[in-house]
């Protein structure tokens, strides 16, 4: 089955500064897609690409099999949200408003549905008359979320689509999200930093760090592959011994270890009997392994052992 | 996570929905020939991906615990109850039995000397009686 | 086609702003006049809606293009449904134009002898020309204004000093061409009695000639524009 978004050998360069390197990529279609990575990792300018709003340097990107960039029937079935979306936001009168920007999607989205863009407006307490320059940042961030959502487009691209928006709004994102992708499925690549909030949304994840794909995997594949191992130390090295390792620390009497691989339920009772505690590592913190350190190092394999 | 309504990280999502569907099954609380949630529902439930939520299910379903009626929905399928509680045993018995029987026999107890421990343990606690 | 309408019709969901605004201008600028009262000096009032025209392009391509990006248009469609916006408002603005320059002679300058709508030479023959002649001049710099606004986003402010020294460079080239061609200098208002080098109908046919360099050097700039 042809993915729905894939690239290959994406490369991106401003002058000599490389933002994307050789990015390969395959989203399979109806599936949410987690874009991780640290800020400034090549997050933005990827969904940009994908969207039709960069081009490539070098490489190719096909979005529902063709390249987006100037491809109109493509780009009539994608809609991106950005956090940075400007609007021609006149002030005074007469002035740009919510209601227009929600009008003219309307005419452009074929999918665009009128009742959920004033249920979601009604969701986030924002009001049709309002003038966009006058929003504040949260509420900008509502109004794209309000017309990526309902534009119901076959391909939606979230990038960071929350800023400004406090908890309790983020947490109406995802259960929106959630639900309308439920009745009406799409393919749905959002990219956050916000990582453990948004993970359960996310069938597989892609980690990018510096450019380069370090990570795509499906999200359940990484639950529980590592866990962080404490208490009493020798009771923490009884029981880690034999197990690949990625950290340790010590401070005084306790350690805290964290290993690699599953636990089965006999490890579980051994480590309750033991006095120890198991903690998985979520799937943030498996993320922010599997980036940084030296190019090339962002890894999930074994790094260091017992 | 708070929102997953007890889900964890501590493993995969589907395998932890499939986990509490037929932990509701053994205990009786989704009784044979019932309704089992759709992957919807669940995923509005335990706000997580549908998809994740219909892999569990599907779980389930290759085991023949749940039995598709088209058009309708998932259902309990007859002798599932019987089934998971017979896993469950089996389980419990490799888990718990015999590490048991190990540990006695390391301390040279004899099965005897075991059984007569476990009443007098149970008859403490005051819990059921074996 | 179809993107083309969806980007006219995005430009309109503030319908005051692009249509009415260079008029509600022109009003403003025709009241001044009228409070000074007429005389039969021309004043150049009526270069006002052509300035707006320009502006207009400008903040259409300034203004409106990041959004319009985002509503699924090409850029080369987005061009095209702005372009095709102004040159219909300069249609009909022109025949306004032509209708009230029309009304102006019948009453003798508005009864007050002002002279708004008819400018010597270029906007004061019969009311087909006097359209022809606002219509192209006006879609002219409606074009003229998007092209700016293209050369700004892509290249900025740099892009646009370089875009001016082009242009000053080009037109100084043309006039030293042109008179060393030995045709004489190229006199738009001559004095009465002698024949203008270039009528006002050949003039209207440069400026069509320039709307069309407008069109294409635009619609190639703003292929690979990023918002």
């Amino acid at each position: 089955m042809t993915p729905a978004i894939s690239a290959t050998g994406l490369t991106r360069k401003y002058y000599d500064q490389v933002v994307l390197d050789d990015v390969h990529l395959a989203i399979g279609a109806r599936t949410i897609t987690g874009l991780l990575g640290r800020n400034g990792a090549g997050k933005t300018t990827l969904l940009r690409i994908l969207g039709g709003q960069e081009f490539p340097s070098s490489g190719s990107v096909q979005v529902l099999g063709a390249a987006p960039a100037e491809n109109e029937d493509v780009l009539r079935r994608l809609v991106l949200i950005r956090e940075d979306q400007a609007y021609p936001d006149y002030q005074g009168y007469p002035n740009f408003k919510v209601s227009h920007a929600l009008r003219a999607a309307s005419f452009c989205y074929p999918n665009w549905d009128p009742d959920l863009a004033s249920s979601l407006l009604e969701d986030f307490g924002l009001r049709a008359n309002k003038a966009i320059k006058s929003l504040s940042r949260g509420q900008r961030s509502a109004l794209g979320i309000t017309t990526g959502l309902a534009a119901r487009a076959e391909v939606t691209l979230f990038d960071e689509p929350y800023a400004g928006l406090d908890a309790v709004a983020r947490q109406i994102f995802y259960d929106r999200l959630l639900a309308d992708y439920a009745d009406f499925p799409r393919t749905v690549l959002l990219s956050t930093h916000l990582i453990d909030e948004a993970a359960a949304l996310f069938e597989n994840v892609v980690v990018i760090d510096r450019g380069r794909v370090v990570l795509d995997t499906a999200a359940d594949g990484l639950r529980g592959m590592a866990t962080t191992v404490s208490g009493p130390v020798l009771a923490v090295n009884s029981f880690t011994e034999g197990r690949p390792v990625w950290e340790r620390r010590g401070l005084g009497s306790q350690a805290s270890v964290v290993i690699v691989g599953q636990i089965s339920p006999e490890d579980r009772e051994r480590a309750r009997s033991l006095g120890l505690d198991l903690t998985p590592l979520s799937l943030q913190q498996l993320v922010v392994r599997a980036s940084g350190g030296p190019p090339g190092a962002g890894s999930l394999t074994e790094r260091t052992s017992a | 996570m708070p929102q997953m309504a007890g889900l964890d990280e501590g493993g995969p999502l589907f395998a932890q929905v499939a986990d509490r569907l037929a932990g509701e099954i053994a205990d009786g609380g989704l009784a044979e020939g019932a309704r089992v949630p759709s992957s919807n529902e669940l995923a509005a439930f335990y706000r997580i991906n549908p998809a994740t939520a219909a892999k569990g299910i599907n779980v389930l379903a290759d085991d023949g615990l749940l039995e598709k009626q088209r058009g309708i929905g998932m259902f309990v399928a007859t002798g599932a109850r019987q089934r998971l509680l017979a896993r469950r045993r089996a389980e419990f018995t490799e888990r718990y039995v015999q590490p048991l029987l190990t540990e006695a026999t390391r301390l040279g107890m004899d099965t005897d000397e075991l059984i007569a421990m476990i009443k007098d343990t149970s008859s403490e606690r005051g819990g059921v009686p074996v | 086609m179809n993107a083309m309408i969806k980007v006219a019709r995005y430009h309109l969901v503030m319908p005051v702003m692009v249509l009415g605004l260079p008029w509600a201008t022109l009003a403003g600028v025709f009241a001044v006049n009228a409070a000074q009262g007429g005389d039969k000096a021309f004043r150049a009032g009526l270069v006002v809606i052509f300035g707006m025209f320009f502006v207009t392009g400008v903040q259409r391509i300034g203004r409106w293009l990041p959004f319009g990006l985002a509503l699924g248009v090409s850029r080369r469609s987005f061009y095209a449904g702005t372009a095709l916006l102004g040159v219909s408002m300069s249609l009909v603005s022109g025949l306004v134009i032509a209708g009230l320059q029309g009304i102006e002679r019948a009453t003798g300058g508005w009864g007050l002898s002002i002279t708004f709508f008819r400018v010597p030479y270029l906007l004061n023959g019969p009311w087909y020309a006097t359209w022809l002649t606002s219509f192209v001049g006006l879609s002219a710099l409606f074009v003229y204004g998007m092209w700016y606004g293209i050369v700004n986003r892509r290249w900025g402010m740099f892009g646009l000093l370089a875009f001016i020294a082009v242009q000053v460079l080009v037109a100084l080239a043309v006039s030293f061409a042109y008179s060393r061609s030995g045709g004489g200098a190229l006199l738009l208002r001559p004095a009465d009695g002698h024949p203008a080098t270039l009528s006002a109908l050949g003039l209207t046919g440069v400026i069509a000639a320039l709307t069309v360099v407008c069109l294409a050097g635009g619609h190639a700039t703003i292929r690979r524009v990023t918002v």
